[in-house]
């Protein structure tokens, strides 16, 4: 890339820019004079009332809290203050509101399944962060408008922000202890083990627990705390399906197929083998699968019960799926949180490939791909020697095994080289880019609005919704209603209509709009990892303290394994916690941003019109992490 | 490598039936030396105590374990015996437990000590020493 000056012109477009920008700021955030502010709050099971309290920075509040049901507690987050009230005797707090900004106050006292849900939000004016997060979102885009609009030919390399480029690797295995980990049979067998003990756990404590409410259950904490933000925040971004890797519920499957646990046992199954039928060769039944389960959200997220039926279902089914179908057909098509972890893959560090085609062209049969005395053939039925994305890896480090070459490396590469990845010779009809991926991008993002709409914001009657405490149109089915017409209809149209415009834009007439609509829409990759992050922020922060408890007194039978039975709930990082969800959601922006133009350039034929096509999509782009920032801190 | 295999399937059932069996065993030893009563909490219009009423023998170290079926916070005072250790409140799907020495022949009360529910009144029972 050659350094060159920008011009006259960008320098003023940028002052002008700034200067605009830095007014609505100042305009917004005009001082005001502190009062003396008084509320009534009102708590019933799983909300309050008012649920949205208004005061000005340096106001002195007083709340009155009045529990309409049963003991609720009454918590600020970010001024770590609290009371709590008892039906008939009421709880008292008050304080200076001397930090800005919108704090969730929450119930700190377990009072039924969705208390850890039980949120109303405080706004301290003026709100600065939300500001600056919009500053942000409109800076990041300008820069982006900038850059891209003084480009005059296309990329001949694809770099990452314009430094690393994509086609980077570093072999991982080129370090010896690492090699022969991987190419051990114990590994990940262990790994698989130790969490077949956790999960055995899991499943006991949620037998046990019941109908209980879910805070104090190992299984229910483990599962939607612990395991759900490390899958969400490390595992799927950095590594991929390092889950996959260590997942122990197609183990009992595999032994079945294979009639060994970690030696080579027969190539071919024991069960019946069958192949998974074409049509159903794609991301779809996940994406169906995965969303069906979101219908019962409100259930196995607070019910230990709940989550003992959905895992042991899950486990169930992989049996019998490994019964009838070959290898790790349940993994590939059925599992519901393996579609996510497939698409999001392909942004992770890391990845499983091939080191030199040429040794891999010569070498007949693939063993990678048919097995030997060494290993398996790959179980996720990729075609290792040529694989290009992530997708449907399952890190099982099989095709390490068996390479007689050594020509297998986990590989570092630069994040999100993946998506760009087109399967130069498809075997499958799996390996390709299409609408699949493009819904499984865009109804994540809809699960998202309704889990953090539900369990993060100040609804009440979202929570009653999604827990069915009344079915019909106001209830239960209402909200299947509604997240059916966000999943499916309002997100996906969006983008659709923003494609259009795209295509539109370009004055291209050969490029098809489906296309249009597909590339762009691995931009929202990105995007989803950023604000599952952010969201993943609001469930460890405020509610990881459980965690101590119960990993001390996992079926609620009065132990004390390590001592940390008796620690109480409490909330950490509340304050820097919506600070840093901005800065989440903008780190995606700049991700969505730098792939976005890119998408753009494949799209289309010429710069003019790449140029052209990517300016709606920017705009799209903006708009939906102004609406983020909004739902996060606005 | 038979010996692998072998041993592999031995971590598996450790992990698995191990780990249940391990479980409940450690639980049984915990209950060694202890009269033990398991009480379930539950509002009175869901149901109130379980047992409501319950003897114990005189003279032994009485282990309650009460466990709070619902999704409410509930209590228990039993004013007559030292109970140890002293607690104020049992949240929602939790279990606690208490010790005491049976040593006062006779009938006395047990309740609730927190407002559950407005029947939170009605919430007691009767222990029996003999
Ligand atoms: S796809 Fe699902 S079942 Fe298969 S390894 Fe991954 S998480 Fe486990
Ligand atoms: S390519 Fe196949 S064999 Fe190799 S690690 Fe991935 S899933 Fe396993
Ligand atoms: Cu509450």
């Amino acid at each position: 890339m050659s350094v060159y000056r920008l011009p006259f012109t960008v320098y003023r477009k940028i002052v002008v820019g700034f200067l605009f920008l830095s007014s609505i700021f100042f305009f917004l955030s005009s001082p005001s004079f502190a009062a003396e502010r008084f509320f009534e709050v009102k708590a019933k099971k799983f909300s309050y009332t008012p649920n949205i309290i208004k005061v000005n920075k340096g106001d002195k509040v007083s709340i009155r809290l009045i529990s309409e049901d049963v003991h609720h507690g009454f918590f600020v987050d970010g001024y770590g203050v609290k009371t709590s009230a008892h039906p008939g005797m009421e709880g008292a707090l008050s304080f200076t509101a001397d930090k800005s900004g919108r704090f969730s106050f929450r119930c700190s006292v377990t009072c039924g399944s969705l208390h850890p849900y039980m949120i109303g939000y405080l706004y301290v004016s003026p709100n600065n962060l939300w500001v600056w997060g919009v500053f942000g979102v409109l800076a990041l885009g300008l820069i982006s408008w900038l850059i891209t609009s003084k480009k005059k030919q296309k990329d001949e390399k694809l770099k990452l922000f314009g430094i690393i480029p994509l086609e980077w690797r570093f072999p991982l295995t080129k370090f010896k202890p690492l090699r022969a980990l991987l190419k051990s049979r114990w590994f990940p067998f262990l790994p698989i083990v130790f969490n077949l003990f956790i999960f055995t756990i899991i499943l006991l404590a949620g037998f046990i627990g019941g109908l209980g409410a879910g805070n104090y259950n190992f299984g229910v904490m483990i599962v939607w705390i612990l395991w759900w933000v490390l899958l969400m925040m490390f595992m799927v971004p950095l590594i991929g399906r390092f889950w996959c890797m260590m997942c122990p519920f197609p183990l009992i499957g595999d032994w079945i197929q294979r009639g060994k646990l970690i030696n080579v046992g027969k190539q071919k199954s024991w069960g019946l083998g069958k192949r998974w039928p074409n049509k159903l060769r794609n991301l779809w039944p996940l994406v169906i699968l995965f969303w069906v389960s979101t219908w019962f959200s409100g259930f196995f997220t607070v019910k230990p019960f709940a989550t003992f039926i959905l895992l042991g279902a899950i486990i169930l089914i992989a049996i019998i799926i490994a019964l009838f179908f070959e290898k790790r057909t349940f993994c590939l098509f059925v599992c519901p949180v393996s579609g996510f972890q497939g698409l999001y893959a392909n942004f992770s560090l890391f990845g499983v490939r091939s080191r030199d085609p040429e040794i891999c062209k010569k070498h007949v049969p693939k063993t990678c791909v048919v097995g030997n005395e060494k290993g398996y053939g790959c179980p996720w039925m990729e075609l290792p020697y040529e694989m290009n994305r992530n997708t449907y890896c399952g890190l099982c480090f099989e095709c390490l095994k068996t390479c007689p070459y050594d020509n297998m490396d986990l590989v570092l590469k630069p994040f999100g080289q993946d998506l760009f990845a087109e399967r130069r010779r498809t075997d499958d009809v799996y390996n390709r880019r299409s609408t699949d991926e493009a819904y499984k991008a865009l109804t994540m993002i809809g699960i998202f609005l309704s889990f953090f709409l539900a369990f993060q914001g100040p609804y009440g009657h979202l929570r009653d919704m999604v827990t069915a405490k009344t079915f019909g149109l106001h209830g239960y089915l209402g909200y299947l209603l509604e997240s059916f017409t966000i999943d499916f209809l309002l997100i996906p149209g969006s983008l659709f209509l923003f494609a259009w415009l795209s295509k539109l834009a370009s004055r291209s007439k050969e490029v098809k709009l489906k296309d249009v609509f597909v590339n762009f829409s691995y931009c929202l990759v990105p995007v989803g990892i950023a604000i599952w992050g952010a969201f993943s922020l609001g469930i460890i922060f405020p509610n990881g303290s459980y965690l101590l408890h119960i990993i001390s007194d996992p079926f609620s039978w009065g132990w004390n394994l390590f001592g940390t039975a008796s620690i109480p709930w409490t909330p950490f990082f509340t304050g820097l916690m919506p600070y840093l969800q901005v800065l989440v959601t903008l780190g995606g922006m700049l991700f969505a941003l730098d792939f976005g133009y890119k998408f753009s350039q494949r799209t289309y034929k010429d710069i003019g019109e790449a140029k052209r096509g990517w300016i709606p999509i920017l705009i799209y782009l903006i708009l939906i992490h102004i609406f983020f920032v909004r739902i996060f801190v606005g | 490598m038979k010996k692998n295999e072998l041993f592999a399937v031995v971590l598996m059932f450790l992990a698995t039936i191990g780990t249940v069996i391990g479980i409940f065993a450690y639980e049984k030893s915990r209950a060694k030396g202890y009269y033990t009563v398991e009480l379930t909490a539950r509002a009175p219009l869901n149901g109130n105590w379980y047992p409501r009423k319950f003897t114990v023998p005189f003279g032994q170290e009485v282990r309650i374990r009460i466990r709070n079926i619902e999704t409410v916070s509930h209590g228990f005072a039993m004013p007559d015996f030292n109970i140890e250790p002293a607690i104020n409140e049992i949240k929602a799907g939790e279990v606690k437990e208490i010790k005491f020495l049976a040593d006062k022949k006779g009938t006395f009360p047990f309740f609730c000590t927190v407002w559950c529910s407005n029947e939170h009144l009605h919430m007691s029972g009767e222990i029996t020493v003999e």
